[in-house]
C-alpha cells in the first residue's frame, strides 16, 4: 500500500489523480503516508502561542517519540508576535511557518491568503462548531472565559452572580480585564452582552460598566488572573476558567464564577499555505486532534476539543456545570469584531 | 573669514593641523567606512519604516491616512501633553538622582562608594520586567505601602495609586538613573582637578565648587544626556503601557502600542509615529550640535596631568554614604526584595507573615531543572557581547570623527542617533523583511538578533563615545601630530587609550541592555536562536508569574558574577592600557 503510493508519487501519477482527489480531501493521505512524507521533510516549524513547558514541550516530546525522524521546531511568543512574523515572512516571500493556532488568527490569515484548507482524518469526531466545513481550521482545544474573584477580597455572599451584579458600586475600580482585542478579551465580552441583552439594552449596560472604571491590563487573561490572585484587583472580568482551576490546585485564593453568558473561544489550528513542510504539519494537526494528543492537552489542564476526551476537571465544561456560552460562528465574529473594538474604545478607553 | 569669531589661537590650530591638505589615508578612509557601515545599518530600516507608514495595510496601496489619523485623533493633544510631562519629569528625576550619585561616588571620599557601581551593574543586569513588576507590586493596592496605610488608618483606601502619572515618573526615573550614573561617572572621573582645586584654594565651599566647577564642566555631558534620556522616555512603550494603561493615563506611545496589538497588527500607524519622531529628533540634534560645536571649552583631559583627587567631605561623609545607600535601595534593593519574596511563593501573595509558611524553593527547582536554561544563557551572552563590541568599535571612530568635525561628521552623527526612535517592533519587522530577501540564510539566526541590537543600541554607544571624546583636549592629539604621528597613529595611541573608560562603560551598558532586550528578540528569535528575555516573558504571560521572578533572579545572579569577573580581569587590562605618564 505504502510502497505503491510512493511509487505512484514518483511516477507522477499522483499529479494526474490530484484533480480527482481534490473533491475528496479527507481521505487523501493515511497516517502512514503522511509520516513517510513528513520524514522526507525532516522537520516541522510550529509557530505556537501555547504555554511552552505546560503544553508545547509535552506535545513535542510525545510526538517525536511516536514519529521518530520528524523534528518539531517551536517558535513561541504571543499570538500577536507570531502573527507579525508570519505576515512579514509571507510578505518577503519566504514563509517559514507550517502551522499556527490561536483564537483570532483565522481572519488575518484568510485576508492574507495564507490558509491551506485541510480536513484531517482526526477531525471527524469534532462538534460542527469546532471545525470549519472547508477545512480552513480545526479547534484543538476550547476555552471558556468567565469572571474570577479573589476569595480573600470577595466574600462568598458578595460574589457576582449575574452581569447586573458587576455594576454594584462597590466594585468600582476593583475590576480588571485583558487588553487583547480578540474574542477572548473585552470585544468578546461586549459581543456577549449585546447578544444577551439586544442592541439597545446591551449598550445601556455597557455604558454603566464603563463608569465602573475597569482597568485594562496590557497583557493576556492569564496575567489578569495573576493580578487578581495577587490581590491587586478583586475581580477579573474575562478570564479562562481552566486557568483558575490550575491555580486553585496550587492553593491560590481564586474562584471562577459561572456567570451567564460565558464566552466560548477556541485554539483554531491552521495549516499555512506555502509553508516548507506541509506533510509534517498535517501529521502534527492529526496528532493534536487524535485521542493521544488530546490526552496531552487534558493532562496540561486544558479542555480538549475532542468529545471523546474529558477535561481533567469536568466542571469546566458548560454542559457539566450548566452555564450558557456565547460562542459566535467565526463568520459572525469576523464580521462584528471591529464594531466591538470600536465600542470598547468609546466606553472603556 | 567664516571663523573670525573664533579665538586666534584656535584659528591657528585649525590651519596648522586640522586642515592639513595632504591628510593621511585614515583621514578619508575612516569617515567613508564608518559612514558606509552606518548607512547600511540604519537606512534600510528607515526605508521600510517610511514605506510602511505610507502603505495601506490590507490593500498595499499608497496612503497618507496614517499621518492624517494621528493628528486628527482628538486625544492626540492630551496625549502629547502627557508624553511631554512624563518624559520631562522622569528625565529630571533620572538626571538629578544619577548625577548626584555619580558626583558623590567619583569625586568624594564618602565610604561605601563602590556600592553604586554594583548597584548600577546588577540593576541593569536585572530583567526589565522584574523592575516594573516589583514596583507595581510594591506600590500596588496589595503592596506593603498601601497595606501599612490601611493597617494604620482603617480607611480601606490607598495611600498611593501607582497607576498614575507620578507612579509612571517614579518607575521610569529609577529605571534610567543607572544609565545616567554610569555615563556621568565616566565624565566626572575625567574632570579637571586643577580648576576644582583652584576654586577650593580661593575659599569656595564644596557645594560652590561642585556647582560652579564640577557641574559646569560636565554640562555638555549632562545636557546631552538629558536630551538623550528625554527622547528615550518619549518613545518608550513599556512603562506607559504597563503602568499608565491600567490607570488610563494615555501617552502618544500607548496608542501606538495598542495599534500593534490588534489582530492583524496595524503597523502603519506605529511607523507614521516613528517617522514624525525621526523628524523631531533630527531637529533636536541640530540644537545639540550647538553645544558640541564649542567642545574645546569643556575639554578637561589636557596635556597637564588630569587625574582628579577626591574631595574630602570630612564630617559630612555620612551624607554621601546616605545618597549611595538610598540609590541602592531604590534602584536595586527594592526590586530584588520583592522579586525574592515572590519567587519563594507558590503564587503571587502580598507581603504578610501569614504567607511565610507557604514559602517554597519549588520555583527555583523548576527553573534550574530546565535543560534549555544553559543554551538560552549562552545564546544571550554571545549575542549581547557581539553587539556591544561592534557598537563600541563603530562608536569610538564615529564619536571621534563627530567631535573633531571631520568630513561627514554631521551625517555620521545623525545616522548614528536616529535608531533611538526606532520602536523595537519596527526594527524587528524591517529585519525580517530584509533578511528574507537576502541570499544568505540570516533569518532565524542569532546573527540577525545581533544586528538588530547593534542598530538599536548604536545611539547609546555614540553617547558614551561622544561624551568621552568631548573631554579629550585637542592639544594631546596635536602634540602627537606635531611629533610626526599620522592621524591613525594619533587615534590608536592617544584617543583610544584615553577613551577606554568611556568605551568600557558603554560596552557594559549595551551588553546589559542586549541581555535583557525583549521586543526585537521576540520577533527575531527562531526555533534554534532563543534568548533569555523571551523565555522570561513567555513564563510571565503564561501564568508562571512566580517562576518568572525565580528565573529572573537566577539570571541576575549569573550576570552579576559575570560582571564581577569582567571587572576584575578588565581592571588589569585597563591598567596595562593606560599610558604610563598620565
Amino acid at each position: 500500500m505504502l510502497a505503491a503510493s510512493s511509487l505512484m508519487r514518483r511516477l507522477g501519477l499522483a499529479a494526474v489523480l490530484l484533480p480527482l482527489a481534490g473533491s475528496l480531501p479527507a481521505a487523501a493521505q493515511s497516517e502512514k503516508e503522511l509520516y513517510e512524507a513528513a520524514k522526507k521533510e525532516g522537520s516541522i516549524n510550529w509557530y505556537t502561542g501555547f504555554v511552552q513547558n505546560q503544553l508545547v514541550r509535552p506535545v513535542v516530546a510525545n510526538f517525536e517519540a511516536k514519529y521518530p525522524g520528524v523534528r518539531i521546531n517551536v517558535t513561541g511568543g504571543r499570538d500577536i508576535d507570531i502573527m507579525i512574523k508570519i505576515l512579514a515572512e509571507a510578505k518577503a516571500g519566504g514563509l517559514q511557518a507550517d502551522l499556527v493556532e490561536g483564537p483570532s488568527v483565522v481572519k488575518p490569515l484568510r485576508e492574507a491568503g495564507l490558509i491551506q484548507p485541510y480536513v484531517p482524518e482526526a477531525a471527524a469526531k469534532l462538534a460542527p462548531n469546532h471545525k470549519d466545513a472547508k477545512g480552513d481550521w480545526n479547534a484543538v482545544l476550547v476555552h471558556y472565559l468567565v469572571p474570577a474573584v479573589n476569595t480573600e477580597l470577595v466574600k462568598p455572599a458578595d460574589e457576582p452572580k449575574s452581569l447586573e451584579d458587576l455594576l454594584d458600586p462597590k466594585w468600582k475600580g476593583k475590576m480588571a480585564w485583558t487588553g487583547e482585542m480578540t474574542i477572548a478579551g473585552p470585544p468578546g465580552f461586549i459581543g456577549s452582552v449585546l447578544n444577551a441583552y439586544g442592541e439597545e439594552k446591551g449598550m445601556a449596560y455597557l455604558e454603566k460598566l464603563g463608569a465602573q472604571k475597569v482597568a485594562t491590563i496590557p497583557s493576556n487573561p492569564r496575567v489578569v488572573l495573576d493580578q487578581v490572585i495577587a490581590g491587586q484587583y478583586a475581580i477579573g472580568l474575562v478570564t479562562y476558567n481552566h486557568h483558575s482551576a490550575i491555580s486553585i490546585a496550587k492553593g491560590a485564593p481564586v474562584k471562577w464564577l459561572p456567570v451567564n453568558p460565558a464566552i466560548g473561544a477556541m485554539a483554531r489550528e491552521v495549516l499555512l499555505k506555502g509553508g516548507p513542510h506541509p506533510n509534517g504539519a498535517k501529521l502534527l494537526i492529526n496528532y493534536l486532534l487524535s485521542p493521544e494528543g488530546q490526552k496531552v492537552i487534558q493532562e496540561a489542564g486544558y479542555i480538549p476539543s475532542n468529545p471523546a476526551v474529558a477535561a481533567k476537571d469536568p466542571s469546566l465544561k458548560p454542559e457539566v456545570t450548566g452555564f450558557k456560552v456565547f460562542s459566535p460562528p467565526p463568520a459572525d465574529e469576523d464580521r462584528d469584531i471591529d464594531k466591538w473594538i470600536a465600542i470598547y474604545k468609546k466606553l472603556f478607553q | 573669514m567664516t571663523n573670525s569669531s573664533l579665538p586666534a589661537s584656535e584659528q591657528l590650530q585649525r590651519r596648522t593641523f586640522w586642515r592639513r591638505p595632504q591628510g593621511s589615508l585614515f583621514t578619508w578612509l575612516a569617515p567613508a567606512s564608518v559612514g558606509l557601515v552606518l548607512a547600511l545599518l540604519v537606512l534600510p530600516p528607515i526605508a521600510v519604516l517610511i514605506k510602511t507608514s505610507l502603505t495601506q495595510e490590507q490593500t498595499g496601496a499608497y496612503t497618507i491616512a496614517h499621518f492624517r489619523d494621528l493628528f486628527a485623533d482628538p486625544q492626540f493633544y492630551t496625549a502629547t501633553w502627557n508624553s511631554l510631562l512624563f518624559s520631562g519629569l522622569s528625565t529630571a528625576l533620572s538626571i538629578l538622582f544619577g548625577t548626584t550619585v555619580a558626583w558623590v561616588v567619583v569625586r568624594t571620599n564618602a565610604p561605601w562608594r563602590g556600592l553604586a557601581y554594583v548597584t548600577a551593574a546588577v540593576s541593569l543586569g536585572t530583567p526589565y520586567i522584574l523592575h516594573v513588576m516589583a514596583w507595581l507590586f510594591f506600590l500596588g493596592r496589595s503592596g506593603p505601602v498601601n497595606e501599612l496605610y490601611r493597617a494604620f488608618t482603617d480607611t480601606g483606601g490607598n495611600l498611593f495609586d501607582v497607576f498614575s502619572m507620578s507612579g509612571m515618573v517614579l518607575i521610569q526615573g529609577m529605571l534610567w538613573s543607572p544609565l545616567v550614573f554610569l555615563l556621568l561617572a565616566a565624565t566626572f572621573e575625567r574632570s579637571n582637578a586643577e580648576w576644582e582645586e583652584a576654586a577650593r584654594m580661593c575659599g569656595a565651599s564644596i557645594a560652590r565648587t561642585m556647582w560652579s566647577i564640577s557641574f559646569r564642566q560636565a554640562w555638555p555631558a549632562i545636557t546631552g544626556m538629558a536630551l538623550f534620556v528625554f527622547i528615550r522616555n518619549l518613545e518608550s512603550f513599556d512603562v506607559p503601557v504597563l503602568v499608565g494603561g491600567p490607570g488610563r493615563v494615555y501617552l502618544l506611545t500607548t496608542d501606538i502600542y495598542l495599534s500593534t496589538t490588534e489582530m492583524p497588527p496595524k503597523m502603519g500607524r506605529a511607523s507614521a509615529f516613528s517617522v514624525i519622531l525621526i523628524a523631531v529628533l533630527s531637529a533636536a540634534l541640530l540644537c545639540y550640535n550647538r553645544y558640541s560645536a564649542n567642545a574645546d571649552r569643556y575639554a578637561s583631559v589636557t596635556g597637564k596631568g588630569y587625574r582628579p583627587r577626591p574631595f574630602d567631605l570630612g564630617r559630612h561623609k555620612w551624607l554621601g554614604t546616605a545618597v549611595v545607600v538610598l540609590n541602592f535601595l531604590f534602584v536595586l534593593g527594592l526590586p530584588l526584595i520583592v522579586s525574592l519574596w515572590l519567587s519563594l511563593m507558590p503564587f503571587a501573595r502580598p507581603f504578610a507573615m501569614a504567607a511565610l509558611p507557604f514559602a517554597t524553593l519549588e520555583n527555583f527547582q523548576q527553573v534550574l531543572s530546565d535543560r534549555h536554561l544553559i543554551g538560552l544563557g549562552i545564546n544571550t551572552l554571545v549575542v549581547a557581547a557581539e553587539a556591544a563590541t561592534l557598537a563600541m568599535l563603530i562608536a569610538a571612530v564615529a564619536g571621534w570623527l563627530v567631535v573633531r568635525h571631520q568630513a561627514g561628521a554631521r551625517l555620521i552623527e545623525v545616522l548614528s542617533s536616529i535608531p533611538i526612535v526606532f520602536p523595537g517592533i519596527v526594527v524587528g519587522v524591517a529585519l525580517i523583511l530584509i533578511a528574507l530577501n537576502l541570499p544568505i540564510p540570516l533569518y532565524g539566526s542569532l546573527t540577525l538578533i545581533m544586528l538588530a541590537f547593534l542598530i538599536r543600541f548604536l545611539p547609546y554607544a555614540m553617547r558614551y563615545a561622544h561624551t568621552g571624546v568631548l573631554q579629550i583636549h585637542r592639544e594631546l592629539e596635536e602634540a602627537a601630530g606635531a611629533a610626526g604621528a599620522g592621524q591613525f597613529t594619533v587615534f590608536r595611541k592617544i584617543v583610544v587609550p584615553l577613551l577606554v573608560p568611556a568605551l568600557v562603560s558603554g560596552w557594559v551598558f549595551i551588553f546589559l541592555l542586549g541581555a535583557n532586550e525583549l521586543s526585537m528578540s521576540i520577533l527575531l528569535a527562531g526555533a534554534n536562536s532563543q534568548v533569555m528575555p523571551v523565555a522570561i516573558y513567555d513564563r510571565w504571560s503564561s501564568g508562571q508569574n512566580v517562576e518568572v521572578f525565580a528565573l529572573g533572579l537566577v539570571w541576575t545572579a549569573f550576570m552579576s558574577v559575570l560582571m564581577l569577573v569582567l571587572y576584575l580581569t578588565g581592571r588589569r587590562f585597563l591598567a596595562a592600557l593606560r599610558p604610563a605618564n598620565l
